[in-house]
């Protein structure tokens, strides 16, 4: 009897098991949830059709009546969000020389200078950090920063073609190690309008996953700095070329537009981030003296898209629907640089 | 199980195959069981193709031409790397040449179910339904412990461990199907003791020749925790002439590597149950994976969890085939309207 009763109960659970498999697996087939299990009578779906189209009736009317008389705030560019600190992390960049009406002018907040000289983009240049013998950092699975870098890059650049408005050159499009100088040079033979280069961070002594966005200046923060020599180690430049150097740090254009485009980047990458994982930590516009974007004389940023040290994000870089995310994110910071006046928050599919 | 007779009479073929980091094995409802190692490898170049005379390699006959071949471990640290280094096309090769192997017969149709490391459940799904669709009329896709458990009986009230390659999978049974907090993966496993031996083996033996596969080898023949009584003696090449090398204790500290993280995890595991179930699981451990054969693990873990109260630690007793007998298990008792055409 007892071994009646156990077999039975046995049964049960394997029966429980099998369906619990099969509903798990639904997901799998591309199918939703439970689909088997809920045969809704007919009378019954459809009263629960004319249930719900009654309440989105309802709730529409009330909408437009709210909407009538608030009106929603369009939020810009530059915004703050709430919670999630200034994108522009670093105090506002002033220009140090010239007269003062000169650099009133310069560091005038509200309106963009590229608008001011009218100058527009045709070319952008998509750079994928690292690359052959550099493979940049190293996850806990063996993930190398140069491949996750080189595969965002391609996504996006077919995404910025599928625009139809720009031309899109890359540093590499293969897994070749290409030295800092180099891509600079490529970067001006290309003609090159706007200059972004991919990356991702690596935090050994902290579990997180943080987004963070560079455009070129100096920096007072050690780990930056820290960060800054890690990524210069192979620019190949020489102390002869630093008269050079110190000149291009004053072009105030190539700075105030390189921080509105860190700003639309960092915004979009962390916003939409965010909205699948809560855990991502927004660590905003940052100035850090990196070769690669000093070189360049067009607007140039560096995007630490993702961190290759927390072992959840590492496991999540191996989905291309992630990597796709990222691409996606970053297409709608561009765009969203390139648009300015007609911005959307959410990146488009 | 025998198939349901409304099943045979559709001329299906249930597989349950295990898609390992180091091993992949196939359990078929004829009665046929194969396993490759998981390698694979395409020819570099034209010269290398015309050399191998195939267009893709798998197992030990990748390792051996590894040199001419673009070689590829795709699950290695347990999950597919979609879109880089070729893991997802790799896995694809592999699930084509296990079904290959299990030899449906022409028409026949193919119920699969996989059972894959339980990170790689949690992020490759669409990968996996992609590598395996093309071969398959319907699939089903398991964590490789929970496809142990289920071919163990271990429905209720267990803890299996499965130590591969990449990762060891922890998955707690209590009579439903195991959620993510009833699962998890730690990096601690075969690969971990291969590099640690290797380091221990260059550090005393400077001037041996010895590659990463040999170690490997050496840890699948001689692998063993605590004490043995033998001694451990391989033959290493020395500048070029083959001289004895003494490993033993390599190779156990090597092997004991694992064993902090292993028993950390396995507390944990049990901690996170209500005190009545924690006795009942910890008198049901069982271990599976290629770690399993590790002399004496077994017997370290529940020794290493006596003070936490009595347990009971017993290994599978076909470390090889034990995910895929319990894949197939699942396919054969799966009813007949759970199966979707892909």
């Amino acid at each position: 009897m007892i071994s009646v009763f156990s077999r039975n109960s046995e049964f049960k659970v394997r029966r429980a098991i099998l369906k619990g498999v099969y509903e798990e697996n639904l997901v799998i087939l591309g199918k939703r949830r439970g689909k088997l299990a809920r045969q809704t009578p007919d009378f019954r779906k459809r009263f629960f059709f004319i249930l719900l189209l009654s309440v989105a009736a309802l709730l529409m009317h009330q909408n437009y009546i709210t909407n009538r008389f608030v009106p929603d705030e369009p939020v810009t560019a530059h915004a703050t969000t709430e919670g999630s600190g200034s994108w522009l992390a670093d105090k506002p960049f002033v220009a140090s020389s010239g007269s003062s009406m000169y650099n009133e002018f310069l560091s005038n907040q509200g309106i963009p200078l590229r608008s001011v000289f009218g100058l527009g983009v045709q070319t952008i240049m998509i750079d994928a950090g690292h690359g052959g013998s550099d493979s940049g950092t190293i996850g806990k699975m063996g993930t190398m920063e140069k491949d996750i870098t080189l595969d965002i890059a391609k996504r996006l650049k077919t995404r910025i073609l599928r625009t139809g408005k720009y031309r899109v050159v890359m540093t590499r499009d293969d897994d070749s190690k290409i030295s800092l100088n180099q891509r600079v040079d490529m970067a001006r033979d290309a003609k090159a309008d706007l200059f972004i280069s991919i990356h991702l961070n690596y935090l050994p002594h902290k579990p997180i996953n943080i987004i963070e966005t560079y455009y070129f200046g100096t920096s007072s923060d050690d780990s930056v700095l820290r960060l800054a020599q890690e990524e210069n180690a192979d620019s190949e430049y020489k102390m002869s070329d630093f008269k050079e150097i110190i000149e291009k740090i004053g072009k105030t254009m190539k700075l105030q537009e390189s921080r509105d485009f860190a700003a639309a980047i960092q915004k979009n990458l962390f916003l939409n981030s965010r909205q699948h994982n809560d855990a991502i930590q927004d660590f905003g516009v940052k100035r850090a003296p990196f070769v690669v974007l000093l070189g360049v004389d067009v607007p140039a940023v560096l995007a630490e898209v993702s961190c290759l040290s927390n072992r959840d994000e590492e496991i999540e870089l191996a989905s291309e629907t992630h990597r796709e995310n990222i691409a996606r994110y970053l297409e709608a910071g561009i765009l969203d640089y390139l648009d300015k006046g007609d911005i959307t928050h959410e990146a488009k599919r | 199980m025998k198939p349901k007779d409304e099943q045979k009479q559709e001329n299906i073929l249930f597989v349950g195959i295990d898609l390992g980091t180091s091993r992949s094995s196939i359990s078929a409802s004829n009665q046929t069981r194969v396993w490759i190692e998981s390698f694979v490898g395409w020819p570099k170049d034209f010269i290398a193709q015309q050399v191998i005379g195939k267009p893709v390699l798998f197992g030990a006959e990748a390792l051996e031409n590894r040199l001419s071949l673009d070689f590829c471990r795709p699950l290695e640290r347990g999950i597919i790397k979609e879109g880089i280094d070729r893991s997802d096309e790799a896995v694809k090769e592999i699930i084509r040449h296990l079904i290959d192997l299990a030899k449906p017969q022409p028409g026949q149709k193919i119920h699969a179910v996989v059972g894959v490391p339980a990170d790689s459940l949690k992020v490759n799904k669409l990968a996996i339904r992609k590598a395996v669709a093309e071969y398959v009329h319907s699939l089903m896709v398991v964590s490789e412990p929970f496809a142990v458990a289920y071919g163990m009986n271990l429905l209720n009230n267990a803890l299996v461990i499965d130590i591969g390659a990449g990762t060891t999978d922890f998955c707690i049974m209590h009579g439903t199907i195991p959620s993510e907090e009833d699962q998890k993966t730690i990096l601690t496993a075969g690969d971990y003791i291969d590099a640690q031996l290797f380091s221990y083996l260059s550090e005393k033996y400077p001037n041996s020749n010895f590659n990463r596969n040999m170690v490997r080898q050496f840890k699948e023949r001689f692998s063993f925790v605590r004490e043995i009584p033998d001694d451990i003696h391989v033959e290493i090449p020395v500048d070029g002439k083959p001289v004895m090398h003494d490993i033993k204790n390599e190779i156990r500290r090597a092997c004991e590597s694992i064993l902090p993280a292993l028993v950390e995890t396995t507390t944990e595991m049990i901690a996170r149950f209500d005190p009545e179930f924690q006795v009942k699981i910890k008198n049901n451990i069982v271990l599976a994976g290629g770690g399993s054969l590790i002399r004496g693990i077994a017997g370290y873990l529940q020794e290493a969890l006596k003070e936490y109260g009595p347990c009971k630690v017993t290994c599978v007793a076909d470390a090889l085939f034990a995910g895929s007998d319990g894949a197939v298990k699942l396919a054969l008792d799966m009813p007949s309207k759970y199966w979707e055409t892909l």
